[in-house]
């Protein structure tokens, strides 16, 4: 295979992928799984017990919900509505860095101010993503609504 | 970019909806463009030419920040 075709053969394979969604009736399956999910994962927090399982798979589950709400076509999917995704998925990327990088300087801003014992200058990936997710379906939404 | 879809629409007695329509958009879609908030893709302007039958840039003008 020469230099051409593997370019030819890549172009089109990423073109493929980076068109990729998930039909219309899946958003409405997204959100049952986020409700779910979410609704046990407050419950878990009013019970006693640690129930580290039972989150690890619930935030996972929560993480797929907003993926799949993310990835699922709209009702008419037309040119207008790929180019509010793509800006929603460009502002949501942009935020998520941002949020990634002032939440540990808001942390010890915290310490400093609470006068805190103990300094937390990580976060979970968990809080990354959902961020992320949230602030893309959310802006998708905003920009949607008043295109 | 500027336009005169409106008019176009009103000469062919169209409503946004029939027209979203016929070139497969929603009709938030037409009124976005007739508002001049979004500028349609190349294969969308063929689409309103094939409804109105006239050149595209009978009904797409570029502006002076163009």
């Amino acid at each position: 295979m020469n230099l051409k075709k593997i370019n030819e053969c890549e172009r089109s394979r990423l073109e493929r992928w980076s068109q990729f969604q998930l039909s219309h009736k899946w958003k409405r399956i997204g959100i049952i799984v986020c409700l779910v999910a979410f609704g046990i994962l407050t419950s878990l927090k009013f019970m006693e017990g640690e129930f580290l399982v039972h989150r690890f798979v619930l935030r996972r589950a929560l993480l797929i919900g907003l993926l799949i709400i993310s990835l699922s076509k709209d009702r008419i999917e037309d040119e207008m509505i790929v180019s509010i995704r793509a800006k929603s998925f460009t502002l949501a990327f942009v935020l998520a860095v941002l949020y990634a990088l002032i939440q540990p300087l808001v942390n010890a801003l915290v310490f400093y101010i609470m006068d805190s014992k103990d300094i937390s200058n990580s976060f979970s990936y968990f809080q990354v993503l959902a961020f992320m997710l949230l602030i893309q379906i959310m802006f998708f939404e905003v920009l949607k609504r008043n295109r | 970019m500027e336009n005169t879809i409106k008019v176009e629409r009103a000469i062919l007695n169209l409503t946004q909806d029939e027209l979203a329509k016929r070139i497969g958009v929603s009709r938030q879609t037409i009124n976005s463009i007739e508002a001049n908030r979004y500028v349609p893709s190349t294969v969308l302007a063929l689409k309103l030419y094939a409804v109105f039958n006239k050149p595209v840039n009978d009904f797409f003008k570029l502006s002076e920040g163009d």
